[in-house]
């Protein structure tokens, strides 16, 4: 009896502080912060303090919330805490070193479809929110998905090739374990053009600038947000934040796995800052050296450039390379 | 607590809805200029918005035209609560170079509480972000009242 409370104890505080939802909120945060000042300083600019995605979150959460009229309430209220909640189950499954909260229940493809849960909430929101705007960002969406898709599975599968050897393999602790053995993927020369895809694939799924084109606030009013206001919005910033974590996390899992000590704390601050340093590259340093493209370019983009760099990755693998 | 760590925020992250009622197009380029390298009130956390619904303080310039009077109403009863309403250049204030012209409806003041106003033809970005800051202050009082 007590170890079965003792064991629920555990995993709740897996699910709500480490590496659930506190810590997303608080490391999610921090990383956008770091993002928007690392770009205000490349534009010789000031910059917000670095907590200022706090300040803006409970900023939100104090503010009135409407609901348009022509909006249908319940789905305009539930879609954003879907995604959120998607977004930290998705956490609770990348490893950190060597530790993982929930190992051995999941593999990649169940991060590949919790990873498709916040998109589509975000989507079917805006589609409830009843808003012309909304309508336009959500079919902006769906193709910016259905570009980045493509390249990220083939990056899984080379990644996969490399570990499995004669199988491909999607298990995350296969992975881990191989890294450990081994130290880490992106030293293998096959895997440095998947890796460069996965980096250019970061700032597409995050909706990050030059590929926000669904989220164009100069063009269509903020698109699938437009409607949104108070405690759902903050909850949608929050979202965003917490993405750029998840998706650096999990490319620290994939590809520069096998750096740390073993204990959890330390693994965890290592997980920090090579967030910080992905941020950096493929967030900060893209927004500030580009500007915003066309809903059809970033589709190009994503089908030429990056599945091209995915492919290569693929093919060496596949001799064995 | 909680409410405290709210009331500090909203004065820190004001973002702006920016609204033009037929103006010359002076002030919405100082505008602008305002969130540039040299001005960056970013490093305050202004921020523009594309919607009135992410709105904390709208910023109306021009001398609210007959044509725009309706939309410019309706869009500032779009913003949430709290909100802050800021008129730009002399324009809204008094009508300016454009008052008695038979198209202009303004002031502003007649048709809605105005928060702070900015004068000037066009006033300086550092008057705006001064009044912007007045703003936000507003904006922490209105909060702390609810
Ligand atoms: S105040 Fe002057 S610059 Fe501004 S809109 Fe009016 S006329 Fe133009």
């Amino acid at each position: 009896m007590m170890t079965i409370v003792l064991t629920a104890l555990q995993y709740l505080g897996y699910i709500l502080i480490f590496p659930g939802f506190l810590f997303c909120f608080v490391i999610g945060m921090l990383l956008c912060g770091i993002d928007r000042k690392i770009v205000a300083r490349m534009q010789k600019r000031v910059g917000p303090p670095v907590l200022q995605p706090f300040y803006d979150f409970f900023k939100l959460c104090g503010k009135e919330t409407i609901i348009p009229a022509a909006a249908s309430k319940t789905t305009f209220l539930a879609a954003p805490l879907v995604g959120l909640a998607a977004l930290v189950v998705l956490q609770l499954f990348i490893p950190i070193h060597g530790f993982s909260a929930f190992s051995g229940m999941a593999d990649i493809i169940v991060i590949l479809y919790l990873l498709l849960i916040p998109a589509m909430a975000a989507m079917l929101g805006g589609a409830a929110s009843g808003s012309p705007y909304a309508g336009i960002g959500l079919s902006r969406e769906m193709v910016t998905i259905i570009a980045c898709e493509l390249p990220l599975v083939m990056v899984l599968l080379a990644v996969g090739k490399v570990v499995g050897g004669d199988a491909v393999t999607f298990s995350f602790s296969k992975i881990a374990n191989y890294q450990l053995a081994n130290g880490s993927l992106i030293t293998h020369a096959s895997l440095i053009p998947a890796a460069i895809a996965m980096l250019l694939i970061i700032p597409g799924e995050t909706g990050n600038h030059p590929f926000d084109t669904a989220e164009a606030e100069t063009e269509i009013c903020e698109g699938l947000l437009a409607e949104y206001s108070g405690a759902p919005l903050a909850v949608y910033k929050l979202t965003h934040c917490v993405k750029v974590l998840t998706l650096t996390s999990f490319f620290a899992a994939l590809f520069l796995g096998g750096i740390g000590t073993g204990i959890v704390v330390v693994d965890a601050l290592i997980l920090v800052a090579i967030c910080i340093v992905l941020t950096i590259v493929s967030i900060s340093f893209v927004h500030a050296i580009t500007a915003r493209l066309k809903i059809e370019q970033v589709f190009k983009f994503y089908w030429t450039t990056v599945t091209g760099l995915a492919l290569i990755s693929l093919v060496l693998a596949w001799y064995g390379l | 607590m909680f409410k405290k760590l709210i009331e500090e925020s909203t004065a820190k992250s004001p973002w702006l809805f920016h609204i033009n009622a037929g103006s010359c197009n002076g002030c919405d380029i100082e505008l602008v200029s305002v969130l540039t390298p040299r001005y960056d009130a970013e490093r305050l956390g202004f921020k523009l918005t594309g919607t009135p619904r992410h709105a904390d303080i709208v910023v109306v310039t021009g001398p609210v035209t007959k044509q725009s009077l309706p939309r410019v109403l309706r869009a500032i009863s779009q913003v949430p609560e709290p909100r802050c309403i800021v008129t730009m250049g002399s324009c809204p204030q008094s009508g300016n170079v454009f008052r008695g012209s038979y198209s202009v409806a303004g002031p502003l003041s007649k048709y809605v509480p105005v928060d702070v106003d900015v004068a000037g033809c066009a006033p300086k970005p550092e008057a705006v972000i001064d009044g912007l800051v007045l703003a936000t202050q507003i904006l922490k009082e209105k909060r702390a009242k609810k």
